[in-house]
């Protein structure tokens, strides 16, 4: 049970500032995710709570104690690598054994937590493998059971789903998980999918540039997201700009809707607000006039199996609006639309 | 084999055809001529005695050839080996960012375009008593004159040659062995780190095994042009007995121009023990890599 903690640290390489002033508090046992794009400083985080890198400033704590100058091998960290750096001379079982055989256990433990390790990660049949002869979603698990055969304090892995086909992601993400719940193990991984972050998170971290733009629940950062890129990270389209008319109206393009009061919003303030797909109600008339009704006509349909969402032309204005595909509208129609008061977010801006 | 893999594979050899021909004639030819003149077959010397061992008989009877042979291997050996671990530590050091390392990646491949008689010239001027670290050490006061340093050149432990040897491939070891480990990345050697490895674990049980075919090739070319030069042995070594290429040059430029197929069975008994090791080397390699389950 290990408990990781980041007090603003920053790293550079050369002038570049990859990782700004970044704090992060990950309690033991938590599976935190760290989300955002490309190049945001996603893996320089996690290889600065390995060891593998050393933060410029700042310090980085295991259980309150600062390890910061500790060496990599003594952090007794995890580690599965976004490329999984198998070692391609050696076959799954020396892959996966080589943890313990550096540590100097002994033959006969090795082999023993070798059999039973193998056997979680459904390795056994391909133990005289090389890492050459394994599919994707194999070398994976050959990078997982390598790194948890040594029971790390702390797990990361880096995009470890994102070489794998759309099932055999399922399947890992639900293996991780199932993993991660029966050690308790604290782990971190990074992903640079919001859909996998909040499948898989307690909490996420998205980083945008070296900055950490919001660290919550999955539900929060999804409903609640602090700033226009998370809520645009998080695959909000609907964002319009608006003004706060009252504790609890908002004008917007669309016209006036209803919302709960937000604590630091004041009356007048320029503010975006954002209503997500799902939350809008769609109906076909008779049309009844209370609430933050708006009218609109579908202009277009995207099917997407389980949902679709429309897009409907609203005061001049295109709102998306998505559904359960149980039942189909066309194109054309007219619709009105509504949101309850508590799904309307607002935005700074 | 299907139609359409013969047709491959007929392709493969067209394709493959302008290469082997000239393999096949001045190299393959070269040494059948010279396997010819070495059992007797020189009828332009107006000798035509073929076939006729006598010539490796004499050679290989007289107990210098062994001693010269042995000075050969030893001095081939002993510098590869030196070269193989000072250009594998240099290379390890390459791949690591360190201040003013674009300027050493410059300097340390200068020896590979300075010709071997500069190296073997670089030597004498150095290493050669009288010459410039004689002088420095007795300025040092650690012998009274310079003329008291310790014979390096001229011996048969061959110090010079094997300085020259090592000076001059070093970075060519170096260079290939860096080049292997930019493919590798350094991604196995920090995931051996992170599961607990030190170093040594590191280098011998990830890392060298990774290099070994960069190792293997270059040390293959090192070693081969040792046991086969000339020059060096020739002006630093430590004369009677030779090394065999230089045996194989006096014969060469005997007046009794006969000698030369004593020459020429030197040169192919070179050849022969060159290939064995080669191949024995090759070999033991081959069956580690399959054993990796590399095929
Ligand atoms: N050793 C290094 N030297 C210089 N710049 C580096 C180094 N490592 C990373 N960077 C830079 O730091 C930034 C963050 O890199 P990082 O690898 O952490 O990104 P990431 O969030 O993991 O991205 P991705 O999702 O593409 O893997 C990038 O702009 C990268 O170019
Ligand atoms: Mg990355």
């Amino acid at each position: 049970m290990t408990q990781v903690r980041l007090n603003s640290v920053r790293k550079q390489f050369g002038n570049f500032v990859a990782i700004e002033n970044l704090d992060l508090d990950i309690s033991s046992g938590e599976l935190v995710a760290l989300l955002g794009p490309s190049g945001c400083g996603k893996t320089t985080t996690l290889r600065m709570i390995s060891g593998l890198e050393r933060p410029s400033n700042g310090a980085i704590l295991f259980n309150g104690k600062d390890v910061s100058e500790q060496a990599v091998q003594d952090r007794n960290v995890g580690m599965v690598f976004q490329r999984y750096a198998l070692f391609p001379h050696m076959t799954v079982e020396k892959n996966v054994a080589f943890g313990p055989s550096v540590r100097g256990e002994s033959k006969a433990e090795i082999a023993r937590r070798l059999d039973e390790i193998l056997e979680v990660v459904q390795l056994t049949p391909f133990r005289t493998r090389f890492p050459a002869q394994l599919s994707g979603g194999q070398m994976q698990r050959v990078a997982v059971a390598r790194t948890l055969i040594t029971k790390p304090s702390i797990l990361m892995m880096d995009e470890p789903l994102a070489n794998l086909d759309t099932k055999l992601r399922v399947e890992m993400r639900r293996f991780i998980r199932d993993l991660q719940q029966r050690l308790g193990i604290t782990t971190i991984f990074v992903t640079h999918d919001q859909i996998e972050a909040m499948e898989l998170a307690d909490r996420v971290a998205v980083i945008f540039d070296g900055h950490l733009a919001q660290y919550d629940t999955p539900e929060r950062i999804y409903r609640y997201p602090r700033s226009l890129d998370v809520a645009d990270f998080m695959g909000a389209t609907n964002i319009y700009p608006g003004k706060v008319l009252s504790r609890n109206r908002v004008s917007t393009a669309l016209g006036e809707i209803d919302c709960l009061h937000q604590d630091d919003r004041s009356v007048g303030e320029s503010v975006q607000v954002l209503l997500r797909a799902e939350a809008l109600d769609m109906s076909t008339g008779p049309f009844t006039s209370e609430g933050s009704g708006m009218r609109g006509r579908i202009k277009a349909r995207d099917f997407f199996g389980a949902s679709v969402t429309y897009r409907v032309a609203c005061n001049d204005q295109e709102i998306d609006v998505t559904e359960n595909a149980r039942r189909m509208r066309d194109v054309g129609d007219d619709v009105h639309l509504q949101i309850a008061p508590e799904q309307v977010w607002l935005l700074s801006g | 084999m299907t139609a359409r893999e013969r047709r491959t594979r007929i392709l493969q050899m067209l394709q493959l055809l302008p290469i082997l021909s000239v393999l096949v004639i001045l190299f393959g030819g070269a040494l059948v001529m010279a396997l010819l003149q070495s059992l007797g077959f020189a009828p332009w010397f107006g000798i035509n005695t073929f076939p006729d061992f006598s010539h490796f008989g004499s050679l290989w009877g007289s107990q210098t050839f062994w001693v010269s042979l042995w000075l050969t291997l030893y001095y081939a050996t002993v510098s590869t080996l030196l070269a193989l671990v000072f250009g594998t530590i240099l290379a390890l050091a390459l791949i690591k960012a360190f201040p003013g390392k674009w300027l050493y990646k410059y300097l340390y491949k200068l020896p590979l375009m300075i010709p071997y008689t500069v190296g073997i010239a670089l030597a004498v001027i150095m290493l050669s008593s009288g010459g410039v670290l004689s002088r420095i050490v007795a300025f040092a006061g650690l012998i009274d004159d310079p003329g008291q340093f310790p014979q390096i050149l001229k011996t048969h432990y061959g110090w010079g040659i094997i300085a020259v040897y090592v000076w001059k491939q070093t970075p060519f070891i170096t260079l290939a062995v860096y080049a292997v480990l930019l493919g590798i990345g350094r991604e196995t050697e920090e995931a051996a780190a992170i599961l607990g490895a030190r170093r040594g674990a590191i280098f011998f049980r990830v890392t060298l095994p990774q290099i070994l075919p960069g190792i293997v090739s270059s040390t293959l070319i090192c070693f081969a042009f040792n046991v086969g030069a000339f020059e060096a042995p020739f002006i630093l070594g430590g004369g009677f007995p030779d090394t065999l290429p230089v045996v194989a040059w006096r014969y060469f430029n005997d007046a009794d121009y006969t000698l030369q197929l004593q020459g020429m069975a030197t040169v192919v008994s070179i050849g022969i023990v060159a290939g064995v090791i080669l191949f024995a080397y090759l070999w033991v390699y081959r069956r580690y890599e399959r054993r990796m389950g590399r095929h």
